[in-house]
């Protein structure tokens, strides 16, 4: 034991390079930063498309089995949109990540192939848009830009379902639009701002309004400001015959504009929700919006 | 415990026993630039694969672990140059002027097979119990004393009772 003790003192004096520490730090750096490529959570992602595909694979194949999902009270409002597509790009500076919603359990099959692939086309296009820009940018050296879509269920009833798709785009700071489908579930139409009203006289009807609010928010609140052409009177004149839109699930009109459109950046995407009195004389019926 | 936890303390660890991991690693290949490549890549391994590392308590035996096949590794494959006659060498290298007995020992500790080494180093040099031994090596309590009584009487070391 005496022989191993002194052998053991040779160890102890084994002489530690002045490298080692250095050598040391390097090393859990260099881990860290190879670390981060792969995270757990991209696998738990890969996980969960592989799920929806197969969920969206099946719903798709089998009309039965769409059907008895809707009536899950849980899974219904997921066999109505569902995330169809995904597009990514994650390099250093450029990161995309289109979502692409995909809807379902509609009864009017063409009706709802074609809200699917306008919803596909319109992100394949902003891919590849996006691709050729962060090819310009490459040729010109570096820089940061990136695009994030994706959707938000803003009403999901018996009758009605609204589907707002942003659009994220990042150069610096960061532009947002909106766009929104509203679908009468029962009656299978796409419904447009138009064909609510009797006539062109909404636009009046509901630019006053907004107007009127605008005006009102700036004075109760400091922090709120839209655009206003020499401090008083508004840059905001009507809204467009097709201006975005959704309803509410207690049948309420909301008005939307995006990023920019009628305030500075910081107010982001602005919404109204127009009382429901003031649109009664021009409204078609009462079914939508009450 | 979340990952950054877990990575944070795993960090610590290495930083706060780094002199015992390099010479270990130093013990097995007898060479300066070796044994730092050999720590380098343990901790690399290590932090890669930081998620099998189930709980945090068997951090010393897992790291561990990883240093020892590392350095075993490294060994295996480059044996080819390491080796060389003892008598050959003896001409070459001036009479020294230890205890002839305790030469004959770390002559003795330099010829054992690697698995054998790591027994000597773990148990003796890094003073792990018995246990913490057999979990490095991945071998039961048993079996690693009956191979920790057999590379002691290798050496002809007296060790009396308490391995």
């Amino acid at each position: 034991m005496k022989q191993i003790n002194k052998l053991k003192k040779e160890y102890d004096d084994i002489e530690i390079p002045s490298e080692l520490d250095q050598m040391v730090k390097q090393s859990i750096q260099r881990a860290k930063a190879s670390k981060k490529k792969h995270t757990p959570l991209k696998q738990w992602s890969i996980g969960v498309a592989a799920a929806a595909a197969l969920f969206i694979g099946s719903v798709n194949v089998s009309p039965t089995l769409a059907q008895s999902m809707a009536n899950v009270p849980v899974l219904g409002a997921i066999v109505e949109v569902i995330t169809v597509q995904t597009l990514t790009m994650d390099k250093e500076t450029y990161q995309a990540e289109l979502k692409t919603p995909a809807i379902s359990g509609l009864e009017d099959k063409g009706l709802q192939a074609s809200l699917n692939e306008k919803y596909i086309e319109e992100n394949k296009e902003l891919f590849k848009q996006f691709k050729a820009d962060v090819a310009d940018m490459e040729e010109v050296g570096a820089g940061h830009i990136g695009i994030d879509t994706g959707y938000e269920v803003k009403t999901d009833t018996d009758r009605l379902l609204s589907i707002a798709r942003y659009e994220v785009n990042t150069v610096g700071s960061s532009s947002t639009t909106m766009k929104y489908d509203t679908i009468d579930k029962q009656n299978n139409i796409l419904i447009t701002l138009p064909s609510l009203f009797k006539d062109d006289s909404y636009i009046e009807v509901i630019s006053s309004y907004i107007a009127g609010e605008m005006k009102q928010q700036m004075a109760d609140n400091e922090d709120i400001s839209y655009f206003a052409f020499e401090g008083s009177d508004l840059d905001f004149q009507a809204i467009h015959s097709d201006q975005n839109f959704y309803i509410t699930a207690d049948h309420k009109l909301v008005i939307s504009f995006d990023k920019y459109e009628v305030a500075p950046g910081y107010m982001g995407v602005v919404t109204f929700e127009i009382p429901s009195a003031i649109l009664g004389d021009v409204l078609v019926s009462d079914t939508y919006i009450q | 415990m979340t990952k950054n936890e877990k990575f944070g303390l795993v960090e610590r660890f290495l930083l706060d026993n780094k002199n015992a991991h390099y010479r270990i690693a130093y013990s097995y290949v007898k060479n300066k630039e070796n044994a730092l490549d050999i720590v380098q890549d343990a901790i690399f391994k290590a932090l890669q694969s930081i998620d099998r590392l189930g709980e945090i308590k068997y951090l010393k035996t897992w790291f561990y672990r990883i240093l020892v096949n590392t350095s075993i590794d490294f060994i295996r494959k480059h044996q080819r140059v390491t080796v060389m006659d003892n008598e050959i060498l003896d001409g070459y290298l001036p009479q020294s002027e230890d205890d002839p007995t305790d030469m004959d020992l770390n002559d003795a500790i330099d010829a054992l097979t690697p698995d054998e080494k790591s027994l000597i180093i773990l148990r003796f040099f890094e003073d792990l119990k018995i246990e913490e031994v057999a979990a490095v090596l991945g071998e039961n309590v048993n079996t690693t004393k009956t191979k920790l009584y057999r590379t002691l009487k290798k050496l002809r070391v007296e060790i009396g009772e308490g391995i």
